[in-house]
């Protein structure tokens, strides 16, 4: 989908769902996207309160630029159907999908969010969908699930569950995560979509966060999820573009503008043809440069 | 929608408010306490009155702990309140929301 | 997990440890088995592998609430732990709770929505939820024009309704317009709340200005007030008869209009006599409180009349004993009765308290 491609994806901030201030206050932080939590953060007795308080916030607060995401409970509890319905209702951007294991499950999620669409009377197609992968099962279908909807915006690895299904727990060298974070990384690029690593819990081990974030970013992740609204800058910086990269982003950038002014069909840098994936990656660049207010308005490099 | 059972809805959490409800011979007769009673009594009495309105509650007893909530807040805790109070949480009422 | 509220299970040794442990580190000391025995489920926050903030709920009454505010909002964990206690009873159904704590945080709990509904100079006792006192209160029936009339009330836990409680009830039933019996309402006793609630309506029915009503949650047993954040067994005793004292003094009397609390001696019970010794100094003058003794009641040759007794007759059968000792509406119910009773106290019901 192109509006995806336009995004950024940096940040995917948790919101308990059922905490008013955390709900209230989710758009001050810059994150790239909410994610507004009706799952596990939220306990049974409170799954209905939760809907509801994360539904009416969405019609009143303003949260900016920051794609809505809503993570809703399992296929396989009975919060499941009226968490969809009122998201959809709610005109939420995404809809995640918990511990997803198959494209079938997916494909369920898409039926379900037609057939809300349809119920209220919203556009087809207004409501996309992502799903997190929780499992050795969900990791070894990533692909088959990544690429089971065209409505799919991501896909993100849950270390927690993922390190309990695989008997052992989280280290802090991430080697237990190395397979899963590969696959869904591929399965995600395979297919497409935006690949999002897990969460990082750890408040006080700031050094730690710095060292998972680098890695993650070299791997090639979109980006990260985050519980704690202190490490968005944190994961900003990371994804800041070096001076090089946006000056050779600036060029290729000129290099459209010049085929766009000539008529031409080709864009052409230094004597050679530029394609697709450089012309989206510098575009990328630009945007995670302006949004790290590296460049001014013109895209120029701004001196620090 | 009649009141069936008491049910509580929200915390005592900040930026949160509880509201309990429970039946009531006729009216909606409302409890509130708030430290901002004062100046943001009347509307917080407002959105709980409009929302059991819209829900069809004409009878009801409401008491009220506010801790600094916003109106969506009021208005997602007295539906979620009403709807476990007539025991219509698995049907959410899609046209109040 | 950092921050979030967890179960705590006191059953674990460790778990239990660490509790009490923190508790202690906020000043509260006593752990005796009958206050921490009655709790139904304890909550806990921890931070950084250390426990912050705990509470706790038995019956309908929050207790061991301890918190430290160290590098938080004050009073943040308190709220999250109150709030958690509150709707964790609310979900189950119970909506009406209780708490008794040191006076120097009443006004925190009155800030999460709970009233206060007396308090003496260390602890204070306060509600939350419906109904409250007010309902309480409008629920018990009247007569008209109340405020002029002379009332008196009297509470008995009646365990079971005898001659002693009769005589007593007699006596302010001529000298007053209307009388209020307020039966305990503590499931501690021989016979249920039910049946000693009926035994009194049965036994004073012939009394047309008297009305028999529960004493709901407010004419609380003094055996059940929790103390556990008193330092002394002493302190706790006068703490909890002043509050139950204060309650009838501040919230009922006035409401009622009851000007007169009418008290039976209990000469064989040290904690009768100490209770009767607090209402004493804290009724009047706004209840005056008139003692009548119950040995008047006796018959000349027979012991004073006890309920204690009463309850010894039935474990023994000697029902014929029992006859001079209560009135017929109670003998009667103890025939009907006889093995029911008799099992419960066999089961290990104890029938030397009051």
């Amino acid at each position: 989908m192109a509006e995806n491609e336009e995004r950024l994806r940096r940040t995917m901030m948790f919101v308990p769902g059922n905490n008013p201030a955390m709900v209230k206050d989710a758009g001050i932080y810059g994150a790239d996207s909410i994610m507004f939590d009706l799952e596990d953060s939220v306990s049974m007795a409170e799954k209905d309160a939760a809907r509801v308080l994360v539904y009416e916030a969405l019609q009143t607060q303003d949260y900016g630029d920051a794609e809505l995401v809503v993570r809703v409970n399992g296929q396989d509890t009975p919060y499941y159907e009226n968490d969809v319905k009122a998201m959809v209702k709610a005109g939420i951007d995404i809809i995640r999908l918990p511990k997803a294991e198959s494209p079938e499950m997916v494909q369920q999620l898409e039926a379900d969010i037609i057939a809300a669409e349809k119920q209220f009377g919203l556009p087809e197609g207004s409501t996309g969908l992502m799903a997190a992968i929780e499992s050795a099962k969900g990791v070894m279908n990533a692909y088959p699930i990544a690429s089971a909807s065209k409505r799919m915006m991501g896909i993100a690895l849950s270390a927690e569950d993922y390190t309990t299904d695989m008997k052992t727990h989280r280290y802090p060298d991430g080697a237990e995560l190395e397979f899963a974070r590969n696959m869904v990384l591929h399965a995600a690029r395979a297919a497409g979509v935006a690949a999002f690593d897990t969460v990082f819990t750890n408040m006080d081990d700031t050094e730690g966060f710095y060292r998972e974030t680098e890695y993650i970013h070299q791997l090639g992740f979109d980006g990260k999820s985050l519980v704690n609204p202190r490490q968005i800058p944190m994961v900003n910086k990371v994804y800041e573009p070096t001076e090089k990269e946006i000056r050779n982003a600036k060029n290729v950038i000129n290099a459209i503008e010049e085929a766009r002014l000539k008529g031409s069909g080709v864009i052409s840098m230094n004597g050679q043809m530029v394609d697709r994936p450089v012309v989206l990656r510098a575009q990328r660049v630009m945007r995670i440069a302006k949004a790290s207010n590296l460049v001014d308005e013109e895209g120029n490099y701004i001196e620090k | 929608m009649e009141i069936k059972e008491t049910a509580v809805a929200g915390t005592l959490e900040s930026s949160d408010i509880q509201i309990m409800i429970s039946k009531a011979a006729d009216g909606i007769q409302i409890d509130l306490q708030s430290d901002v009673e004062k100046q943001f009594g009347d509307q917080i009495r407002s959105v709980i009155t409009t929302t059991l309105n819209e829900m069809g509650v004409t009878a009801a007893k409401v008491k009220a702990v506010d801790k600094g909530a916003l109106d969506c807040v009021i208005k997602a805790r007295a539906i979620a309140a009403v709807q476990r109070a007539s025991q219509t949480t698995d049907q959410p009422a899609w046209e109040v929301l | 997990m950092d921050n979030q509220i967890v179960d705590l299970y006191l059953k674990d040794a460790a778990t239990k440890h660490d509790w009490q442990a923190f508790l202690e580190s906020l000043g509260i000391n006593n752990f005796a088995e009958r206050e921490v025995d009655q709790i139904d489920f304890t909550i806990g926050i921890y931070q950084a592998g250390e426990l912050v903030a705990t509470g706790s709920v038995a019956g309908n009454v929050l207790k061991y609430i301890g918190v430290c505010n160290k590098g938080v909002t004050s009073g943040a964990r308190f709220n999250t732990i109150v709030s958690e206690l509150v709707n964790r009873m609310f979900a189950k159904g119970v909506y009406h709770l209780f708490v008794f704590t040191k006076l120097k945080y009443s006004e925190s709990f009155q800030h999460i929505g709970f009233s206060e509904l007396t308090h003496s100079d260390e602890a204070a006792f306060l509600e939350t939820g419906s109904p409250d006192v007010h309902d309480f209160l409008a629920d018990v029936p009247t007569v008209s024009d109340q405020a002029h009339k002379k009332v008196a009330g009297i509470v008995m836990n009646a365990n079971p309704f005898t001659l002693g409680h009769r005589y007593l009830v007699e006596q302010a039933a001529t000298e007053n317009d209307l009388v209020y019996v307020f039966v305990v309402n503590t499931d501690l006793s021989l016979f249920s709340t039910a049946e000693r609630e009926q035994l009194v309506r049965a036994g004073t029915s012939d009394l047309s200005n008297v009305i028999v009503v529960n004493g709901g949650d407010y004419m609380v047993s003094y055996a059940t007030f929790p103390a556990y954040f008193l330092p002394s067994k002493d302190q706790a005793i006068t703490y909890q008869t002043t509050l139950d004292a204060r309650i009838f003094r501040d919230v009922i009397a006035p409401a009622l209009h009851v000007t007169t609390r009418y008290l039976g001696t209990e000469p064989t019970s040290r904690t009768t006599s100490q209770y009767n010794q607090v209402l004493n100094q804290e009724l009047p003058p706004r209840v005056a409180v008139k003692v009548v003794d119950r040995q008047v009641a006796a018959l000349s040759d027979q012991p004073v009349i006890t309920a204690t007794e009463v309850r010894q007759f039935i474990k023994n059968g000697s029902l014929q004993d029992l006859k001079a000792y209560v009135p017929d509406t109670t003998a009667q119910f103890i025939q009907n009765h006889l093995v029911t009773l008799q099992t419960r106290i066999q089961k290990g019901m104890n029938i030397d308290g009051n």
